[in-house]
């Protein structure tokens, strides 16, 4: 029986290989089977209902009757300090038949659409005071001026209002939110803060679940 | 065998006595150097307390070199004739111009006075080995470097100006010496010799290399990443020797610009106290790289405290870092990584590749050990941190972080969350979405940090994982280009970041958790 050792040869490599590679395939297998069963393992009880970003994220106060009455705003604190503006719930605009229809930015001195915030010392920003105007929304019926609420560099205010104005009634406390605003020093805020409320007296005082 | 040639000059003085034996070449040399020397100019800065290494390094032919170094001052002596010896004091003075530093005097590091035998640097050189054994470096190399009060180069400047003056007189006008002719080179004509200086810095080298390297090393080699430093500084912050004061100094620029001389009337004080020696040892940093995984939600990347409060339980820096330091017996560490992800953010997959560089590392740990400790961090109790591929690596260190950074590619599994059930349609949608552009303006979260820009990432695939008996999660896998938010890309970031996984569904969507599976660099 004459078998050619050569052939036996490359058939015994090749064979070799096929399962060398077998091999790193499994290996390859382990290594996925692994990192699944990690990123499964972390999943716990997965809850209805979870917190969302804006929460887990932000502290949130507001401001009520803020100048005049039925001017309600939030303001949400992140942990590095800035804050964003916004209408509350009961921000007496959205009573008016068919809500907010129009936003305008050009108040007071200037427009603060237009301003151009750049790099990370914020050069250009606007220096707001608290009582500073920071834009005008319009109703059918009239329109309401909105306050900084904070003092400190305005960074940016929500250009996607401006041609999207719906976004105010449909989700004033996300995608509807007005502005930005930087306070310049810590003590600033102390003192601003003092004439906050959180979000449970928020809550007492209008008699509004949330 | 004395030879007895009278010197060039003409000047009667005396033989030269005690001449070395050695290569025909030497004692040539030291022929020559002994005939250009002006005993007149010799016997004047020895009794103003210029040591004669520094005369012989100032002021002869030959360049001092390790056959002039040999020459030890009672030869000098003799050269100059009998009638000098008797002059020479017992004990001989600190020199002003090198303050002692070319006699092997000096103060140690407890403020005690040494005095090493002058004849050769091999005795200074043995005391200088000392400290550096004391310091436990492994080095089979080393670079010398001397650091020198700057008055030394002030006392020389201040003793050419004298010879200048020994010379060409009192009142000469520095003018009809000639356009041009610096002081070194006045001096030169007048002495008939060739003035070329040998700084002190270069003269202690000379005197201690070669028997440093004897004592140190095997083998002979300059370049090197061990460094031993000898750094001699000022006992006292008096003005000693012949240093002058800034504002002395600019009457004396004055002064010369204007032609008039009154150097001379300085009086040469006398140096009571040599410079304090300290012998420092510094290996340049040495790297370590590897790759490295998170297993926990509450570790950082690097160390984090706020307030003098940690963030988080652990650092990733602080666990290898802290392994890596005690095997190099090195003095502090840093942490370079290639990229980086949040304190609640675990990183699997293939780990992520990192830096460790060690300062002034005394030993080289071996693989076997780094293996040794890459096995005991990822068989620690607590299972934070997971270390892979830990290994020495040299200057290519550098190039390997950089490698496809702007290709580089991440891959994400997250947690996501939608307020409505998901639906078939939903993963093929998201299947579909191959180079994906997405507009990402600066993060709230860092936008206190970071400019405010609008950012183009892609990403580049998706795919949806359901997760059984529930409809409101799944766990989106996805891959994107680096510098993405993901976490933003999820929730939307209040609309700043367009468009995202709520707007691509058309509802609500938050993120729960995310995982880095990989990351991908240029080799595997």
């Amino acid at each position: 029986m004459a078998e050619n050792p050569e052939t036996d040869d490359t058939i015994e490599t090749t064979k070799q290989n096929q399962s060398e590679e077998e091999v790193e395939h499994s290996d390859e297998q382990k290594q996925e089977d692994e990192l699944r069963s990690l990123l499964l393992s972390d999943i716990g009880d997965l809850p209805l209902s979870p917190p969302s970003a804006t929460q887990v994220n932000f502290v949130s106060y507001f401001i009520t009757d803020f100048t005049k009455p039925g001017h309600d705003q939030y303001i949400y604190r992140h942990a590095n300090g800035l804050c964003v503006i916004g209408l509350a719930p009961t921000h007496i605009a959205f009573k008016d038949e068919g809500g907010i229809t129009n936003i305008d930015f050009n108040v007071g001195k200037s427009d603060r659409s237009v301003l151009k915030v750049s790099g990370k010392r914020k050069k250009n920003a606007m220096r707001s005071e608290s009582n500073t105007a920071l834009c005008k929304v319009s109703t059918a019926k009239d329109s309401y001026i909105v306050r900084c609420c904070v003092k400190g560099s305005l960074l940016e205010v929500n250009e996607r209002l401006i041609k999207q104005p719906q976004l105010l009634n449909s989700s004033a406390d996300r995608e509807g939110y007005i502005a930005i605003i930087m306070p310049t020093r810590p003590a600033d805020w102390t003192k601003n803060k003092e004439s906050l409320i959180t979000l449970e007296e928020y809550k007492a005082k209008k008699e509004v679940s949330l | 065998m004395s030879d007895e040639s009278k010197p060039a000059s003409g000047d009667s003085s005396g033989l030269l006595n005690g001449l070395l034996t050695g290569g025909a070449q030497k004692p040539q040399r030291v022929n020559e150097a002994a005939r250009s020397l002006h005993p007149n100019a010799v016997k004047d800065l020895l009794s103003l307390g210029v040591c004669e290494r520094c005369i012989l390094r100032l002021i002869t032919v030959t360049t001092f070199d390790s056959d002039l170094a040999t020459v030890s001052s009672s030869t000098l002596r003799g050269w100059l004739g009998s009638g000098f010896e008797e002059a020479a004091s017992p004990e001989p003075s600190i020199c002003i111009v090198c303050l002692g530093v070319l006699q092997f005097v000096f103060y140690d590091a407890k403020q005690t006075l040494v005095k090493m035998k002058s004849d050769c640097g091999s005795d200074h050189a043995a005391w200088i080995t000392d400290l550096v054994k004391q310091q436990g470096h492994e080095f089979d190399s080393f670079g010398l470097e001397v650091s020198l009060p700057s008055t030394i180069s002030e006392n020389e400047r201040a003793v050419f100006i004298y010879l200048f003056f020994f010379f060409f007189g009192l009142n000469v006008d520095v003018c009809t010496i000639g356009v041009g002719y610096t002081l070194k080179e006045s001096i030169a004509t007048k002495l008939g010799c060739r003035v070329k200086k040998v700084s002190v810095k270069d003269a202690l080298k000379v005197l201690v290399l070669d028997p440093l390297r004897a004592s140190l090393v095997r083998a002979k080699s300059d370049s090197s990443s061990f460094h031993i430093r000898l750094t001699y500084s000022k006992a006292s912050d008096d003005a000693q020797g012949v240093s002058e004061t800034t504002h002395e100094r600019k009457k004396r620029k004055t002064d010369e610009e204007n032609g008039s001389s009154c150097i001379s009337e300085n009086p040469f004080e006398k140096v009571y106290e040599p410079c304090i020696l300290s012998v420092h040892c510094n290996q340049m940093p040495i790297f370590f790289s590897g790759r490295y995984f998170k297993y926990s939600r509450n570790v950082s990347q690097s160390r984090w405290i706020i307030d003098d409060e940690r963030m988080g339980e652990a650092s990733v820096e602080e666990i290898i870092g802290g392994s890596i330091l005690p095997a190099c017996l090195g003095d502090s560490y840093k942490f370079h990584a290639a990229g980086r992800e949040d304190i609640d953010v675990r990183m699997l997959g293939s780990g992520r590749p990192f830096l460790i560089e060690v300062q002034n590392s005394r030993k080289c740990p071996s693989q076997q050990s780094l293996t040794e400790i890459e096995e005991k961090i990822n068989n620690s109790e607590k299972k934070l941190v997971g270390v892979k591929d830990l290994k020495f690596i040299g200057s290519e260190c550098w190039a390997m972080m950089r490698e496809g950074e702007a290709e580089k590619q991440k891959q994400y599994a997250a947690l996501v969350w939608i307020s409505r059930p998901l639906e078939e349609k939903d993963c093929n949608s998201i299947s579909s979405m191959i180079e994906l552009k997405i507009l990402q303006n600066t993060p709230i979260r860092v936008l206190h940090r970071r400019s405010p820009l609008e950012r183009e990432r892609t990403i580049h695939w998706m795919k949806v994982e359901k997760i059984k008996g529930n409809a409101h999660y799944f766990l989106l896998h996805l891959c994107t280009q680096a510098g993405t938010y993901i976490k933003e890309f999820v929730h939307g970031d209040l609309g700043r970041t367009t468009p995202s996984m709520g707007s691509i569904l058309g509802c609500r969507a938050e993120i729960i958790q995310l995982d880095v599976t990989d990351v991908k660099m240029g080799d595997s």
